[in-house]
């Protein structure tokens, strides 16, 4: 009920040509950017998109080492049984939940980074994700992305998260990312389609944050002529597929984007673990394959490196309710055509654990940043996280 | 000017929500299924507008106002609680507790069914213990990251095995046979333990008062500066009402070097009380849906850690259903106070909301707004000086 007011206002919203852009297939940027002062991204530019699962997603039931006896004594009640395993090495299989990322794999499309987290892991969610985001292990506050991101010339397209709320990775010291969402973009209609574009200018007498709302109007108004047709009028499915195939939408149309984000939460599984991780899992395989779909229909699919990553892993034995309590590393997955596949990083042992039956840290993640850096964003990786220059490459 | 107990006309103008317990889900009965989410749906949109109603009917909002705060910091999801009348019985226990004894507030909160659910306290079993309510009891809740050990979750989680929730009606009780009964040993103090006496315990801790000092500091003064220690000091009884009074009379308080961006439920009440509209006036699934892909639904916090702040909120897609809410605000709102000269208009409406000034790029807005008054007030409501605190 609410979706059909919501559509017939979106629709009514599209001028002649955003409706023609809208219903066509095959959208370019550069059809739609005729009038705009930003080009399209240039041929062969490396685009980076962070895929964030948030709770604390198991590592041990993602990427499992099945034949390691620990594995099935320690978790016995959640343990994946040889059914629910797609094996790649003698000792490795993905859960069966991932069989595009299998399938990706077998095409040496997909490197796992084992072991990643960082010196002494916190078990907070938020204070982890908070030195995930930020790439720092001393409360900066501002995101890595952020911090990229002020180094550019200020364009609303240079990074872009899907959603409402702005991830903390994007919050840079000076500039924010933009953001768009599954939902599409409405412009003020009326009187205010001409008043509300007066208020995206900072003003000399702004506080900090209030010129940054008045950046974020002027935000939505310069993205939305150029975005907003390109994202489908009635997307089905779950929400991470639904954004992960606009991204790919969007990446195939030119847009000018180096960083994209979507993110998942609900990983806490600290009941009921099996059920509720391989529901996830599936959500996120099944968007990772279409995704891979459909830019490999355009002509950047050389050109995307996709991290997923979540703030921590979990406990290897499993606790009473059939889940897992908080951990510290696990695997990172870095998905692309351009990505040398396999195994980095060596796996941490079952047997030889930390004070709270945690996993070793064999990885730090600050290194997979720093080959992203350098590899997708041409950046070197001390300008980014300071007097940090560790670099593990997958590409 | 802690109203707390005091005759409230305007919360007597909101009719009080009587939600039933809906009881199991019906399993195996197609046509019963659909009809118990329906109503699970509708009794959830009622629970909101409701709440929403009093944040914007309340005469003396303090305490609807620190209601909400502590919702944000007993951060519960309907989403894993699925029931309304489970979640409306722990916002009427943070009401109650609003502005009363901080450790009476621990103390219910342990053992309400919506948090017990929320953090999978209801099976938390006496074998092999699951620790998410005893560490974000500590956390998140009572004394923040890094003031307590690994030992000490896994101890706690101990203390708090044993509980189970009726989930549809937030009942909760203690099967002894799966509590664990022995002495445990949680932030050097050993005895033997239950939810209460462990909230109890972790409210004793000096690290409370900071935390919680800390917390309030955070939404209601500055995200980017911390509180001074002096203000924990107020807070040496837990009384909640002594720490906000200090709050409200700091330097600090009305210091414009202090800034916070709204969050969307406060821009959306303090929209509607300007305005004087009744939030349940609105088209109820519009508001919630637009308040939702703000990002900030009532009863539906992201995560056990609460709403974020700040920047985070000043989004290009948050500002076209700010838009939306604020259209429909102006559509039924009183527009009286800019029933005055053009000339005066600009001016008349910085008083109205409580803007200080208006920087030039907003009153050169507002002055093209013009001869609307609805437009004025659209333009107001939608200001970067409105989205803000300063």
């Amino acid at each position: 009920m609410i979706n059909c007011e919501f559509d017939r206002r979106r629709f009514l919203q599209w001028t002649g040509a955003g409706l023609l852009a809208a219903m066509s297939t095959e959208l370019s940027f550069e059809s739609l950017a005729e009038a705009a002062s930003d080009g399209p991204l240039p041929a062969n530019t490396p685009i980076l998109v962070l895929v964030t699962l948030y709770g604390g997603n198991d590592g041990l039931n993602t990427v499992v080492p099945f034949t390691d006896p620990v594995y099935e004594s320690a978790r016995s009640n959640i343990a994946l049984s040889s059914s629910q395993l797609l094996p790649f090495t003698d000792a490795l299989a993905f859960n069966s939940c991932l069989p595009s990322i299998s399938a990706l794999y077998g095409q040496n499309k997909v490197a796992i980074v084992q072991g990643v987290s960082y010196p002494n892991p916190s078990l907070s969610h938020f204070s982890s994700m908070a030195i995930w985001q930020s790439a720092s292990l001393a409360g900066v506050s501002s995101g890595w992305i952020g911090r990229w991101l002020d180094q550019q010339p200020h364009n609303a397209f240079n990074v872009i998260g899907v959603g409402s709320t702005v991830p903390p990775a994007f919050v840079g010291e000076k500039s924010v990312a933009s953001m768009v969402d599954v939902s599409g973009i409405q412009l003020p209609w009326g009187d205010a389609a001409t008043l509300l574009p007066r208020l995206g200018r900072p003003s000399a007498s702004d506080v900090p944050l209030e010129a940054a709302a008045a950046t974020s109007i002027a935000d939505l108004f310069s993205t939305a002529s150029l975005l907003g047709p390109l994202i489908p009028e009635s997307p089905t499915g779950p929400m991470i597929g639904q954004q992960l195939a606009m991204v790919a939408t969007m990446i195939n149309a030119n847009v000018p984007t180096r960083v994209w984000e979507v993110n998942l939460s609900s990983f806490d599984t600290h009941s009921g673990e099996q059920q509720d991780q391989n529901s996830l899992l599936t959500e996120v395989d099944a968007a990772i394959g279409a995704f891979m779909t459909i830019i490999s229909a355009g002509g950047r699919s050389n050109d995307v490196t996709v991290m997923i990553y979540s703030e921590f892993g979990r406990r290897v034995e499993s606790n009473g309710s059939d889940g897992t309590d908080h951990g510290t590393s696990a695997p990172v997955l870095l998905v692309g055509n351009g990505v040398k596949g396999g195994l980095y990083g060596e796996p941490p042992p079952l047997n030889a654990l930390d004070a709270n039956g945690n996993l070793a840290v064999t990885t730090d993640f600050r290194a997979v940043y720093g080959g992203l850096l350098h590899d997708v964003l041409a950046t070197p990786v001390s300008d980014i996280i300071p007097s940090w220059n560790t670099v593990l490459s997958v590409h | 000017m802690l109203e707390h107990g005091r005759a409230d006309p305007g919360l007597d103008s909101v009719a009080p929500l009587k939600l039933a317990d809906l009881g199991p889900f019906p399993e195996g009965d197609a046509a019963a299924a659909t009809a118990f989410w329906n109503r699970i749906e509708e009794d959830s949109s009622r629970l909101v507008m409701w709440w929403l109603d009093r944040m914007a009917a309340s005469h003396y909002p303090l305490t609807e106002r620190m209601t909400w705060f502590w919702h944000g910091h007993w951060a519960t999801s309907i989403s894993a609680v699925s029931y309304p009348l489970t979640m409306q019985k722990q916002n009427n226990t943070l009401r109650t507790h609003a502005l009363a004894n901080f450790k009476d507030m621990a103390k219910a909160m342990v053992v309400d069914g919506a948090f017990n659910v929320w953090l999978n306290n209801d099976e938390n079993y006496i074998e092999s213990p699951n620790e998410n309510m005893a560490r974000e009891l500590m956390e998140l809740m009572t004394l923040g990251v890094n003031r307590f050990t690994q030992h000490d979750v896994t101890e706690a989680a101990r203390a708090l095995t044993g509980y189970t929730t009726d989930q549809s009606n937030g009942q909760v009780t203690l099967d002894p046979k799966q509590h664990f009964s022995g002495p445990l040993t949680i932030l050097g103090a050993t005895s033997r333990m239950n939810a209460e006496s462990l909230a109890s315990l972790v409210v004793s801790k000096s690290q409370n008062a900071r935390f919680i000092a800390d917390r309030l500091w955070f939404r209601f003064v500055s995200g980017s500066t911390s509180a001074p220690a002096s203000l924990a000091r107020s807070f040496a009884t837990r009384d909640t009402s002594s720490l906000v009074s200090a709050l409200v009379h700091s330097a600090a308080w009305t210091s414009p070097a202090n800034a916070l961006v709204k969050s969307p439920v406060e821009w959306f009440v303090g929209a509607c009380r300007a305005l004087r509209v009744r939030p349940s006036k609105l088209n109820a699934g519009d508001t919630q849906w637009e308040l939702s892909q703000m990002g900030q639904l009532p009863f539906n916090p992201p995560n056990v850690g609460g709403w974020t702040y700040g920047q985070a909120w000043l989004s290009p897609v948050a500002f076209q259903y700010r838009f939306e809410l604020a259209q429909a605000i102006v559509a039924k709102g009183d527009l009286a106070p800019l029933s005055v000269a053009t000339s005066k208009r600009v001016q008349a409406c910085a008083d109205w909301l409580g803007i200080a000034d208006w920087s030039r790029r907003t009153a050169s807005a507002l002055a093209a707004a013009g001869p609307a008054p609805a437009d004025v007030a659209l333009v107001a409501l939608l200001s970067p000086e409105y989205m803000v605190s300063a």
